[in-house]
C-alpha cells in the first residue's frame, strides 16, 4: 500500500473502484495497485453490505472469498498514521472465477472497537477464517454463527499473532493444565 | 430416516473421533451425534498440532523460513517451499532464470504425483484395500529417491532459495524421471484395475460427500475437489506462473463432486503432471538456476572464496538482520498446490524479516465442510469423506 | 547339561526370563502416536521397502490397550499433549516408548507458544531418536535399540525395578 501510486483521473479507475464508489460514496479510503495486485482500503461502517454488493454484483461477480485474516500493524508507524492509528486491519482476499481478478480488501479497526461484521452468512468459508482471526488476534465478528477459540485449547489466554505476545509465549508451555482437559 | 418402520427409537449417541485414531490421517479430531448409523451432527475440532507458523514467519528471516514450510505439508514439501519462495520473489520484484523455473516445476509436478499417491494409498488403506497403499509407496520410494538425490533429504526438502535454488540438479536426474516416468502409469493401470471397477469401491464412494459446484465455491474449495464437483478452476490455467502456460495438459473435471470422483480427478492428475514434466525435461533450457544479484542469492564458492565483494555478500547474506531485504509492502502470491490454493499473504516493512506472513491453507478450508458432507450419511462414511478430502494435519493447524 | 540330556533332542530348558523377552522382543505391537512429518517416515518404514515386519514389530494397534511400544513421532503440542498422557496411561505394562524426530524429543525448530518442547517431561521415554525426520533405518535401528531394552527386563518384579532406568 504504502508503494501504491495513486490513481487520480476518473477514467484510469478500476471496474471495482468505479462501482463501489457509484454505490458507496463515502466507503473508500484508498486504492492501490502494486505488484499487479489491487487493494482497496475502505471503512469498517457498511462492511457488510460493501461485501455482499461485491459478492452480488453481476460484473464484478467477487464470488470466492480466498481468504480472511488480519494484521497488527502496532510496529508499523507509516501504516499507523495512515490508518488514523487503527492498531488492526482485517484483510480480505476475494477472488472472481469468472473475470479472473482478484481483490484485497482492507478494513482499519480501533482496538477500542474490537469487532468487524461476520462474512459468514455471505460466504460460507469465511466462518472458520474468522474464527481463527479470532483466536490469533482477539477480533471479535458480530453476528458470527459460532465464534469460538478454533487452533488454541478453550482456556488459553492471550492472542498469538499481536505484536506485544512473545514468539515462546507467556509460559502457557509450563503452566497449562496438562491434567484437566477434556479429552 | 423419521419414516422408517424400523428404526429403534432411543437416544442419540455421541462418538468421539479423534484426535487419535488410524482413520483420521493426523490428529484430527470430530464429534459426531449418531441416530443408529446416520450421522446427525459433526462437529470438527482441531489445533492438535498448532505450531504457531506464522509467528515463527515474524521471526525468521526469508531464507530460514523455506525450513519451515517444509514440515507444514510433509505429503509435498517441494510444492510448499516453491510457492513460498514465488511469494517472496513477487515482493522482490525479480525474475528466475528459465531453467530454475523448469526446474521447480519439474520438482512440484513430481511432488503432485507423491502427495496423490499416499493420498491413494491411504484413503484405499482406510477402506480396507492394503494392497493399494503398498503399491503407493512403492512409487513414493523412488519419488523419494529423486528427490534425496535433489534436495539431500526425503521428506523434508527445503530445496528452494529466495531467487533460485539451494544447487542445480544432479548429473542423471533427466534419466532418473524419465525412468519414474516410464514406470509409474503401469502402477496407476494396476490400481485402476484394483479399484476403478471394483464393486466394493464403487459402493463405499460413489454418491458419498457430495458437495455441488455452487456449494465448492461458497466453502472456498480450490484444487481437485473444486474440480470434483464440476468447475474447471486450476491455477495454472487460470492466472499461469513459472512458465505453466506453455506447457500442454489437461485439467481433469468431475461432475457428482463425491469420493468417487475425486479419485477420478486425482488419478487423472497424475498422468497430467507426467505429461508437464516430460515436457519440461524436453525443453529444459541451459543456465545458471540462481538469480544474478548477489543481494539476493549466494555467491558462487569461487567468488566466496576468491574475492573480498564476495565474501562480503556471502557475509551479508548469511548474517542475521543483512539477509534478502523485500521493499515494504505486501502480496499474496497463490500457487495450484497438490491440495489446492496454496496462498502466503507476505507484509513486509523492508527488513529482513516478514513482517507478517499469513498461509492460506487448503486443508483448513476443506477440512470446514466436512460437517456438511458427512451429516445425513452413515458413520462409515466418514471415513471415505475424510480420505478423499486429504486433509494435511500441518497445514491444517500450522 | 544332565538334565537336558535326559530330556533328548527336542526339548531345552532356559530361564522364564530369557523365554519372555525373546517373545516380548520379537512381537513388539507399536502404537502409533503420529502427528506430523515423522509419521509419514514412520508409514515409510511399515511399508515394503523397509518392511519393519522383518524385526517382529509390524503388528501396529491403534488401540493402546494391545500395544506395548509407544512410538511419538510428530510435534506435540500442549493441546495434544493431555491425549498422549493419555494414550500412554492406558498402554498395559511392560511399555516402551520411541520419541521419533526432533520435535517430539525437544521440541526441534519449533520453539514456540504453543509446542511441548520434549515429551520426555511427561511420559518416560527409552529411546530418542534423532532425525528431522529420522530415515526409516533410524526407526529400525530404534526398535533393534529396544529389543535390547526388552532383553535385559525380567518378569520378576523383584528384578524388575530399575530395570527401566530412564
Amino acid at each position: 500500500m504504502s508503494e501504491g501510486q495513486e490513481v487520480t483521473a476518473e477514467e484510469q479507475q478500476p471496474l471495482v473502484v468505479q462501482k463501489v464508489q457509484e454505490q458507496y460514496p463515502d466507503a473508500i479510503l484508498d486504492v492501490s495497485d502494486a505488484r499487479g495486485e489491487l487493494t482497496i482500503t475502505v471503512r469498517k461502517e457498511g462492511i457488510y453490505e460493501l461485501m455482499a454488493f461485491l459478492k452480488s454484483d453481476s460484473e464484478l461477480a467477487y464470488n470466492f472469498l480466498a481468504d480472511v485474516t488480519a494484521v497488527d500493524y502496532s510496529l508499523m508507524e507509516d501504516v499507523l498514521m495512515k490508518h488514523d492509528y487503527a492498531r488492526f486491519t482485517v484483510v480480505y482476499h476475494l477472488l472472481s472465477t469468472e473475470r479472473k481478478e482478484r481483490l484485497r480488501v482492507k478494513v482499519p479497526v480501533h482496538e477500542k472497537e474490537l469487532s468487524i461484521p461476520s462474512m459468514a452468512s455471505i460466504w460460507k468459508v469465511a466462518n472458520w477464517l474468522e474464527r481463527e482471526t479470532y483466536d490469533m488476534f482477539g477480533i471479535t465478528f458480530d453476528a458470527h454463527p459460532d465464534l469460538r477459540r478454533i487452533l488454541m485449547p478453550d482456556d488459553y489466554e492471550g492472542y498469538p499473532l499481536r505484536k506485544d505476545y512473545p514468539l515462546r509465549g507467556r509460559g502457557e508451555r509450563e503452566t497449562f493444565n496438562f491434567e484437566e482437559q477434556n479429552v | 430416516m423419521q419414516k422408517d418402520p424400523n428404526r429403534v427409537p432411543g437416544e442419540p449417541m455421541t462418538l468421539n473421533f479423534g484426535p487419535q485414531h488410524p482413520a483420521t490421517h493426523g490428529t484430527l479430531r470430530i464429534v459426531v451425534e449418531l441416530d443408529g448409523e446416520t450421522v446427525v451432527k459433526a462437529t470438527p475440532h482441531l489445533g492438535y498440532l498448532h505450531t504457531g507458523f506464522e509467528k515463527l514467519g515474524e521471526h525468521h528471516d526469508y531464507n530460514q523460513y523455506i525450513v519451515v514450510t517444509d514440515r507444514m505439508n510433509y505429503l509435498s514439501p517441494l510444492s510448499n517451499n516453491f510457492g513460498y519462495v514465488l511469494a517472496v520473489e513477487k515482493l522482490l520484484d525479480i525474475q528466475v532464470p528459465e531453467r530454475c523455473e523448469y526446474v521447480r516445476v519439474i520438482l512440484a509436478e513430481l511432488s503432485r504425483i507423491a502427495d496423490h499417491m499416499v493420498w491413494l494409498g491411504m484413503g484405499a488403506l482406510d477402506l480396507g484395500a492394503f494392497t493399494v497403499m503398498l503399491y503407493g509407496f512403492e512409487e513414493r520410494e523412488k519419488l523419494y529417491s529423486i528427490f534425496e538425490k535433489t534436495t539431500g533429504a526425503r521428506l523434508t526438502t527445503s530445496y528452494t532459495r529466495v531467487g533460485g535454488l539451494l544447487r542445480d540438479i544432479y548429473d542423471g536426474f533427466e534419466e532418473d524421471v524419465r525412468m519414474f516416468l516410464s514406470t509409474f502409469p503401469k502402477t496407476l493401470k494396476e490400481v485402476h484395475t484394483l479399484l476403478t471397477r471394483n464393486r466394493i469401491w464403487m459402493d463405499r464412494t460413489k454418491d458419498v460427500g457430495v458437495v455441488s459446484a455452487e456449494d465448492a465455491i461458497d466453502y472456498g474449495f480450490t484444487g481437485p475437489c473444486l474440480r470434483a464437483s464440476g468447475v474447471d478452476w486450476d491455477l495454472r490455467k487460470a492466472e499461469p506462473y513459472s512458465y505453466y502456460e506453455k506447457f500442454d495438459f489437461d485439467v481433469p473435471v468431475g461432475a457428482n463432486g463425491d469420493v468417487y470422483d475425486r479419485y477420478l480427478v486425482r488419478m487423472e492428475e497424475m498422468i497430467q503432471s507426467g505429461r508437464i514434466i516430460q515436457q519440461a525435461l524436453d525443453n529444459l533450457p541451459d543456465g545458471p538456476v540462481n538469480v544474478d544479484d548477489y543481494k539476493i542469492s549466494l555467491p558462487t564458492k569461487e567468488d566466496a572464496y576468491g574475492n573480498i565483494e564476495g565474501l562480503i555478500h556471502h557475509f551479508k547474506i548469511i548474517m542475521d538482520g543483512h539477509g534478502v531485504q523485500p521493499p515494504a509492502g505486501e502480496v499474496y502470491c497463490a500457487t495450484e498446490s497438490p491440495n489446492g490454493e496454496l496462498g502466503f499473504y507476505i507484509v513486509s516493512d523492508g527488513s529482513g524479516k516478514a513482517y507478517r506472513i499469513r498461509i492460506r491453507p487448503p486443508s483448513f478450508i476443506h477440512f470446514q465442510a466436512l460437517p456438511h458432507m458427512i451429516e445425513g450419511g452413515m458413520v462409515a462414511d466418514i471415513v471415505a469423506v475424510l480420505g478423499s478430502l486429504n486433509i494435511i494435519a500441518g497445514e491444517l493447524d500450522r | 547339561m544332565g538334565l537336558e540330556s535326559q530330556l533328548g533332542d527336542n526339548i531345552f530348558t532356559t530361564t522364564i526370563d530369557k523365554f519372555v523377552n525373546w517373545g516380548r522382543k520379537n512381537s513388539l505391537w507399536p502404537m502409533p502416536f503420529g502427528t506430523a512429518c515423522c509419521a509419514i517416515e514412520m508409514m515409510a518404514t511399515l511399508a515394503s521397502k523397509f518392511d519393519l515386519s522383518r524385526f517382529g514389530a509390524e503388528a501396529i494397534r491403534f488401540s493402546p490397550r494391545q500395544s506395548d511400544l509407544l512410538i511419538v513421532s510428530g510435534r506435540i503440542s500442549i493441546k495434544m499433549m493431555p491425549v498422549l498422557k493419555k494414550i500412554y496411561d492406558q498402554m498395559p505394562d511392560p511399555k516402551w516408548v520411541i520419541s521419533m524426530g526432533a520435535c517430539a524429543s525437544t521440541g526441534g525448530v519449533f520453539d514456540t507458544y504453543t509446542l511441548v518442547q520434549g515429551v520426555d517431561g511427561f511420559i518416560p521415554v527409552d529411546i530418542y531418536l534423532p532425525g528431522c525426520p529420522p530415515r526409516p533405518e533410524d526407526l529400525i535401528d530404534a526398535v533393534i535399540q529396544i529389543q535390547h531394552i526388552v532383553e535385559q527386563e525380567s518378569v520378576s518384579p523383584k528384578r524388575q525395578s530399575g530395570a527401566i532406568a530412564s
